[in-house]
């Protein structure tokens, strides 16, 4: 099955040695503290970070929201401005979905998938970094807009000629273009970085049909990032052309056709619905497992619906432009594609019912967050439908109807899929768990402040609210239930930030109690991850796992008798590895992709404001990419949590010869 | 057990059940009497037209579907999830349920189910999207000829408003630009627009007024961004993309006034770009189109107001708005990305202005309405587009002088726009502020105004 069975053995050597690269700065070797977080390239820091400043994204985002709601809570409104109503709610949009719900999809895939396949760390661990840096510091350049020149105006869609220099003169545009931009180029490099852990670094054993259900959504995930996000790219380079050099791609007076962005745009926006979603996905499927105590039901049928979502999902992009004047023969081959697409989706969730069913169910807040995914993420996929319906779509289209259905499943889908993964996952990533208490508050707040913000949204677009509506008259009837949700919105951000009260209530709580160790297997278990200490430690596994079936530490756990009931025959306490490697040589920090980076938006200041400012962004590029091409990818003489620095020699063994893997970074 | 404890507790669960379903039946009730409460203008369950009884005769089936896999799906993950609970404090790992690896018959079964099903839901869907095109009159294309029956109109989105072109001269929307001898064809859609526009045609902006119980069809494009046209009564939307021009076709069963608005996004005033359709019955709606087929009135020596403010409009207004009364010249390069002003030749005849949020007239025949009323009530619109047919009748009619004169003077204070010129392209876009007309002076452009009928 696997396309590579064992990690590839490359001819093991000793690195040349450069400590300081450009003869002025020496490695950074740090391991704690602020410059540690900077330079490192453990995949687990890095998903951490990632996480961190997703939530710092959702902060802005969230008040993004909540302003527009208080904005549409009673007709005629006059709390924010037509232009500032439009800037909001654009970088609510782009905000949410470029850094936030990707970024935690990264965050877990940096954080798990390698845990998951039994790895030391991605296959690049550097570009891995430099993908967090330039996903981050892009983002942070998009959110300066918000101070210089208004954010964004076009809304995150950005239709031509609408997000043309003749209608949107300020800068905010050309923010949200290239900001994008340099986000897109983190995405890729991720997305490569990714898929070649995932093929070339599982452990010995683990063919791709014994990988857990989240490394291959994980997988699907990131084959579609890399097609997609060039697709966005074409045309975000094409509309920075018209915007800042007077290009005519958009311009309808020199003869050019508006439905050029629609099709680029969702081409890439498409398959960007799914990449946001197939990552909760995979949380899911691993949560429901572990707590009904029972495996994932149709293993095979999970991982090629996500697979089939994943290539159907190229195939149905024009539903957004039913009523673009497409013409009818496009109309109906994308109705009907997008009317299947909803048949590998209706697997998954027929699956998790059937997984639930009969199970020893433990209802904590991973697992209602996971059931909550599969009730409200079913609201979204039943109106998904009723849109595939093209006439349908005539009316529903740009109503709040189409705003209802994809926050049930952005918000009811990936979110809910994403706190069932904090939940799950906290103690492999911090050494402690999340309180239950706080956790069920958190979750029964989200789910009805959820649904009291999102659901009457369905009833405003069937009576003809339409979308991206600055205000509404008392005539037209929509005050009521603007007000409900507008109420829904508070309850549903006070239940969200609970989840970070949770994590410094818990860890409080956990720091009174002298940190007490959480052990390596706090629930139970199915996965390899489950086998190593808690918090994770930097080198992961002390010796390379060796898997011999799917859920394979559950197995190793639970074996039949004589009779052929299944017994537990250990503990996962008496499984785990005590986290005391020998030999382990880990990829070491670097300052280059940070600074590489950090290029990127000076560059793109000098694109929007003066070109001049170019010149410093590019010369710190090619200083880092110098630096970068210089420094051998690890450092013979640093300590990783390698508690036998002795025994250090060239090694043979597999591990070393992933380390020397990271030299092709 | 048979105990008094054990029924009291039957009871209890029975008493809460018949509360559920009461809670439940007042939810639904709530829900229903929201979805067809009469005060939803833009409600899309209520199709008044041949095309939208389509769409909805399509999807009555279907939200019971839904409806009924919402339940099963929703409430049985919810049942399950309750029923097979176990509490943490009871957990015992040698309590395993049976482990089921999965049933590849069922799954097959319920992969392949719901593709029956949306085949099934397809075959309706594909059926209605042809029969709704082919509603639209590919003679609606600007052009004339055998077989071509029926109004058509054009219809032209632009920041933030609606203008409508009738062609009642029968020779199509647009000159004969390439000099083909045949007006209209293809090649004779110029762009800029307004260069291939026929100067003939008669023009209104905001409300499309249209006869009751006939197809309208209609010609969509825009002159800046794209706008999306929806009455949702009467059809579902279509954009208006500039550059490009789509059929589309609305009808009204009844005479009445349907509500719209644009559905795409399209810049500051995006909400405050709405419109209607008014359904007249036929007589009425040919003799609204004689008299908006007719010059302006120019104003008497008996209206020295009138006649001061027309002299105001050629010296301000002139610039971007037409009103034909065969002597006030028509604006040449006006300095607005769409280069177009709403016409305001029969001003007089409608009921909203400045893209459908203020009322024209603030007052009926012997009511006292409020002058700064919003609008006035959706009945009004109709009496008034009738009258329209019977301008005399007009005068009984309070024309909304203040919202009028707080909107010459200053109309970016009332509604979102952008009239500075743009840095780029020098072009403006909405009605810039008109500062230094005194209050004499707006008044009579007023009085002026209430001459167009």
């Amino acid at each position: 099955m696997a396309i590579v069975e064992e990690p590839l053995a490359l001819p093991s050597g000793q690195p040349d040695k450069a400590e300081k690269p450009l003869g002025a700065l020496s490695r950074p070797s740090e391991l704690t503290g602020l410059k540690d977080w900077l330079t490192t390239v453990d995949h687990k820091k890095i998903g951490i970070m990632y996480g961190a400043a997703a939530m710092f994204f959702l902060v802005i985002g969230g008040v993004a929201a909540l302003l527009i709601r208080l904005q549409l809570a009673t007709p005629d409104n006059t709390l924010l401005s037509g232009d500032a109503y439009n800037r909001v709610y654009t970088m609510h949009g782009t905000v949410m979905v470029f850094l936030v719900v990707m970024p935690i999809g990264a965050a877990f895939a940096n954080f798990l998938m390698p845990l998951q396949v039994g790895a030391r760390d991605v296959a690049f661990p550097r570009i891995n970094a430099f993908s967090f840096w330039i996903f981050f510091l892009g983002g942070l350049m998009l959110n300066t807009s918000w101070f210089i020149g208004g954010g964004a105006d076009g809304g995150w869609f950005n239709y031509a000629p609408n997000n043309g220099i003749a209608f949107s003169p300020s800068t905010g545009i050309d923010f949200w273009n290239i900001g994008l931009l340099i986000v897109g180029i983190g995405s890729l490099t991720g997305s490569i970085n990714l898929i070649t852990t995932v093929l070339n670094m599982r452990a010995p054993g683990m063919t791709l049909m014994k990988m857990p259900v989240f490394t291959w959504m994980t997988l699907v995930t990131q084959f579609l990032l890399l097609f997609a996000i060039p697709v966005l790219t074409v045309a975000q380079v094409l509309l920075a052309a018209d915007r800042l050099f007077d290009a005519n791609f958009f311009n309808v007076d020199m003869g050019a056709d508006p439905l050029l962005w629609q099709h680029l745009f969702w081409i890439f926006g498409h398959p960007e619905v799914y990449l946001m979603i197939l990552p909760a996905f995979g949380i899911v499927s691993e949560v429901i497992p572990t707590f009904a105590r029972k495996p994932i039901f149709g293993y095979p049928f999970m991982v090629f619906s996500g697979i089939a979502i994943g290539f159907m999902g190229w195939g149905v992009w024009a539903h957004h432009m039913f009523v673009s004047g497409i013409g009818p023969l496009s109309v109906t081959a994308f109705s009907v594609a997008t009317m299947f697409i909803a048949v590998p989706t209706g697997v998954k969730i027929l699956n998790w019912m059937a997984t639930l069913w009969g199970g020893r169910l433990i209802l904590n807040t991973a697992m209602l967050f996971s059931i909550g995914l599969v009730t409200q993420f079913t609201i979204g996929g039943l109106s998904g439908v009723s849109h595939a319906l093209a006439p349908s779509d005539t009316q529903q289209t740009d109503t709040y109807y189409i705003v209802a259905h994809f926050h049930y499943v952005l918000f009811g889908g990936a979110l809910f899929g994403f706190m069932a993964g904090f939940y799950f996952w906290w103690p492999k990533a911090f050494g402690y768990k999340l309180s239950e208490a706080w956790g069920k508050w958190n979750f029964w707040l989200m789910v009805i402040g959820f649904n009291l913000t999102f659901g009457p949204m369905h009833i405003l677009g069937l009576q003809g609210m339409p979308r991206r509506m600055q205000t509404y008259s008392e005539a037209q009837g929509f005050g009521f239930w603007n007000l409900v949700a507008t109420w829904g919105a508070f309850i549903l951000a006070v239940g969200t930030v609970l989840v970070l009260v949770n994590a410094l209530v818990s860890y409080l709580a956990w720091k009174r109690e002298g940190k007490p160790d959480v052990g390596a297997d706090p629930w139970d278990g199915r996965t390899i991850e489950w086998s190593i200490k808690s918090p994770a430690p930097g080198h992961n596994f002390d010796v390379d796992p060796v898997v011999s079936s799917l859920d394979d530490f559950w197995h190793r756990k639970y074996q039949p008798d004589e009779s052929g009931k299944l017994r537990r025959v250990h503990t996962g306490e008496e499984l785990a590895q005590p986290g005391d490697p020998t030999g382990v040589h880990l990829p070491a920090p670097s300052y280059w992709p940070i600074v590489l980076a950090a290029s990127m938006p000076i560059i793109g200041y000098g694109l929007i404001f003066s070109l001049w400012l170019m010149i410093p962004g590019i010369l710190l590029m090619t200083l880092a990419l110098w630096g970068w091409a210089l420094e051998p990818a690890d450092d013979l003489d640093a300590d990783h949590g390698d508690h036998h620095d002795d025994d250090h020699g060239p090694d043979t063994d597999s591990s070393g010869a992933e380390a020397e893997l990271e030299t092709v970074s | 057990m048979t105990g008094p404890t054990s029924s009291r507790a039957r009871s209890t669960i029975r008493a809460g059940r018949r509360t559920l379903t009461r809670l439940a039946a007042l939810a639904a009730l709530a829900l229903t009497a929201a979805a067809c409460a009469d005060d939803k203008p833009l409600n899309t369950f209520e199709p008044r037209s041949p095309q939208a009884r389509r769409i909805d005769d399509l999807m009555s089936p279907i939200w019971w579907v839904m409806g009924v896999i919402f339940v099963l799906v929703v409430f049985g993950t919810m049942i399950i999830s309750w029923r097979n609970r176990v509490k943490e404090s009871d957990y015992d790992p040698e309590d395993l349920p049976e482990q089921v690896h999965g049933n590849t018959p069922l799954e097959l079964a319920w992969t392949i189910a719901p593709a029956v099903l949306l085949a099934i839901i397809a075959i309706p869907t594909v059926d209605a999207i042809w029969d709704l095109e082919e509603r639209n009159d590919e003679c609606g294309v600007g052009e004339v000829g055998p077989g071509c029956d029926g109004l058509d109109v054009m219809v032209i989105g632009q920041q933030w408003w609606w203008e409508y072109r009738y062609d009642v001269d029968g020779d199509g929307f647009f000159l004969d630009v390439d000099g083909d001898g045949e007006a209209g064809d293809a090649d004779d859609r110029e762009w800029p627009l307004e260069l291939s526009l026929d100067p003939d045609d008669v023009v209104t902006a905001t409300e499309l007024v249209i006869p009751a119980g006939q197809q309208v069809d209609l010609i969509l494009t825009s002159r800046d961004v794209i706008h999306s046209f929806w009455i949702p009564r009467l059809n579902g939307k279509r954009d208006t993309v500039p550059g490009r021009w789509h059929t589309w076709s609305i009808q009204a069963d009844d005479a009445g006034k349907y509500t719209g608005w644009c559905t795409e996004f399209c810049g500051l005033s995006h909400a405050r770009m709405r419109m209607s359709a008014i359904a007249l019955e036929p007589a009425q709606f040919d003799a609204w189109l004689a008299n908006q087929s007719e010059l302006a009135d120019i104003p008497g020596d008996d209206d020295p107001d009138a006649v001061a403010g027309r002299e105001l409009f050629l010296n301000n207004c002139q610039r971007c708005h037409v009103i034909d009364d065969g002597e006030i010249p028509a604006p040449e390069d006006i300095a607005l990305v769409s280069r177009a002003a709403p016409d305001l030749t029969h001003f007089a005849t409608r009921s909203t202005f400045a893209g459908g949020i203020y009322s024209v007239y603030a007052g009926g025949p012997g009511d006292a309405t409020d002058a700064n009323d919003d609008a006035l009530p959706a009945d009004d619109y109709l009496n008034l587009a009738e009258l329209a047919s019977n301008p005399d009748s007009l005068d009984d009619y309070r024309l909304n002088a203040a919202e009028l004169k707080r909107w010459i003077a200053n109309a970016p204070a009332q509604k979102d726009m952008a009239p500075d010129p743009n840095p780029e392209t020098g072009l403006g876009r909405g009605m810039p502020a008109f500062t230094d007309l005194s209050d004499e002076q707006l008044d009579q452009i007023v009085a002026y105004l209430a001459t167009l009928d």
